[in-house]
């Protein structure tokens, strides 16, 4: 019997080869690859969510993959956003209807998958490269000066990063001798009792690590590309980029990072633990990133900032996990993360969503064409309020929740001032958030008329506030489940 | 040059080659060289430790370590897709500019 995360993988990279094919046997015809990919991801979902209830071990795999839930939650994760910009892409990419655009999409969501179980960092490069490439691709997709710029400059950066993290995992295996992930973790730890020179070496290879995986998980100071490749690209590919690659760099970093952190502290030093170079930067990438946010005046650049800060916060959770690993913290810290992960993949995702809608109809992504929108675009701006609110961390919506998980992991021990950075940062970020809310609902537009709202976008965001309202209103059963999946990952 | 030490430190100096082309070279073809540099860096840490360090499982063996030879090959076939998906892009720059130079990039700022 076959089991279902083969089927998905199958069911995935099949569509991938075979939708470029469909335009030559059915000639151009309008959204048709993008039906096709709609259905296969939505496939993929229900299998997904079996096997993550149920795991079973990946026989072909061997110690490649390891199937358990935390990998599930992060692949649902990111073949969610993806169903959420094919669906998007109907209407957004009407005018090309290219099928290659909708293969590309593919691929990465395959990517995303395979990196989201990785066990050995062999797989996790070339899962890492599948997920990559075809991203620089499509963040360049509409041959225009802009869209150019941005892919330019990702491709660049990402293909940086790669390297880094290549050169990373070349040192753990020369000085381990293996690529498995929880292997490198156990000889890394024996090391810190040897020799102090190859104590150095892994210290460089984890910082590298941290490096490599930060230019993904847009972490200050790896960040610098980080707007200029969501404003310039098509907005539905930014999407996928703050909501999808940037969550599947996260559950890498979790794979490596933590698993080393369970066995090893960077050096002798009390001062250069791993966990305060993760607190520096959690602190670092939320008031960076919330700062620049206040000044933007385009609204794909002030949410490229906010998806910065908003990964500040996801941080915490691995402060709290690498300052004393198999602690209560340590765990309500780790679920926190990934659960901030689940809301925000949602809530970012929705509001560059809403973003792409307003540009598609009002050919503006300016502040200014916020003005009045309440009363232009009804959905779209009842979208937008409770995303951003979301964000802002305002009870009773999700966001709330999983701020509240991260801020409590650190709050009563050595790191306290992180969590009291946390708080003052998400009151802050409520001032640019409330403000643009303000703007839709108070302010006057230039004019009053309605816009139409196409229908599978009204979709896409109706299921998605669902999720933010849903998830706010009933928290426990998910926390549950997030925390049996990182028990099992941790424990 | 036959021991290991002499591989990681030519391999170390390639990857800081690599590091100062992306720091200072503007030309985006000059830092897509850079990159390439970092990866072969990479790729010849894999060979030198696949070759000098026979260990598998934790006990010695007399083979050499085949897990570096066989990750080169993986790198070295997504480093060659890496460099035709940048230089594709790089291409439509060349149209759309007449110049690849990262610097003229700026139409996005704040």
């Amino acid at each position: 019997m076959i089991d279902y995360l083969t089927l998905t993988v199958v069911m995935i990279g099949a569509t991938a080869l075979l939708l470029p094919l469909l335009q030559v046997i059915k000639g151009r015809s309008e959204n048709l690859p993008g039906y096709v990919l709609a259905v296969v991801l939505a496939a993929s979902m229900v299998l997904l969510g079996l096997f993550t209830l149920n795991p079973s071990s990946v026989s072909w795999a061997g110690s490649l993959l390891i199937p358990d839930q935390l990998g599930g939650i992060f692949a649902l994760v990111t073949v969610g956003v993806t169903l959420a910009v094919t669906v998007a892409s109907f209407d957004f990419e009407k005018s090309t209807s290219n099928p290659v655009y909708y293969s590309l999409l593919a691929f990465t969501a395959l990517g995303m998958v395979l990196l989201a179980y990785s066990e050995d960092l062999l797989m996790l490069f070339v899962a890492w490269e599948l997920m990559s490439l075809p991203t620089y691709v499509l963040a360049g997709f509409d041959k225009k000066l802009r869209s150019n710029e941005a892919s330019v400059k990702y491709a660049i950066i990402g293909a940086m990063s790669s390297a880094v993290i290549l050169y990373a995992i070349s040192l753990a295996y020369g000085l381990t001798g293996s690529t498995q992930i929880s292997v490198v973790a156990m000889r890394f730890a024996a090391l810190l009792s040897t020799s102090s020179q190859s104590t150095a070496l892994a210290s460089v290879s984890i910082l590298l690590f941290v490096a490599g995986f930060g230019f993904k998980m847009s972490i200050v100071p790896f960040h610098m590309w980080i707007p200029d490749a969501y404003e310039g690209a098509p907005t539905t590919i930014s999407t996928i980029l703050a909501a999808a690659t940037k969550k599947a760099g996260f559950i890498a970093a979790i794979r490596v990072l933590l698993a080393i952190t369970t066995f090893y502290a960077l050096t002798h030093s009390p001062l250069f633990t791993l966990a305060n170079v993760f607190a520096v930067l959690a602190v670092l990438t939320m008031t960076v990133g919330n700062i620049s946010a206040l000044t933007q005046k385009s609204m794909t650049r002030l949410l490229a900032y906010s998806s910065i800060a908003q990964a500040g916060y996801m941080l915490i959770g691995f402060v709290a996990f690498s300052n004393a690993p198999g602690s209560a913290a340590a765990s309500l810290g780790l679920t926190g993360t990934v659960f901030h992960v689940l809301n925000h993949a949602v809530m970012k995702g929705v509001a560059f969503l809403a973003a792409a809608l307003v540009l598609l109809q009002l050919r503006r992504a300016d502040l200014g064409a916020y003005d009045g929108l309440g009363k232009r675009m009804p959905i779209t701006a009842f979208t937008l309020a409770v995303a951003f609110l979301g964000l802002a961390g305002v009870p009773p919506l999700s966001g709330f929740w999983s701020k509240l998980l991260l801020v409590l992991s650190v709050a009563y021990g050595p790191y306290g001032w992180v969590a009291l950075v946390a708080i003052l940062n998400s009151a802050f970020s409520l001032g640019y958030y409330a403000w643009i809310i303000k703007r839709m609902y108070i302010d006057e537009g230039e004019s009053p008329e309605k816009v139409k709202e196409p229908i599978w976008f009204v979709v896409v965001f109706a299921v998605m506030v669902g999720l933010i309202i849903g998830i706010g209103l009933f928290p426990q059963q998910v926390i549950n489940f997030v925390s049996g999946a990182v028990n099992s990952f941790a424990g | 040059m036959n021991s290991l030490g002499d591989f990681v430190i030519v391999s170390a100096m390639l990857f800081g080659i690599g590091v100062y082309g992306l720091v200072t070279k503007r030309n985006a073809l000059r830092l897509l060289f850079a990159v390439e540099l970092m990866i072969n860096a990479a790729n010849l840490n894999f060979v030198a430790f696949g070759q000098y360090l026979p260990f598998e499982g934790g006990a010695q063996t007399a083979a050499p370590n085949a897990l570096g030879q066989t990750f080169v090959l993986f790198s070295i076939a997504l480093a060659a897709a890496e460099a035709a998906v940048i230089l594709a892009i790089v291409v439509v720059a060349y149209r759309l500019h007449k110049d690849v130079d990262v610097s003229e990039l700026k139409s996005m700022e704040g």
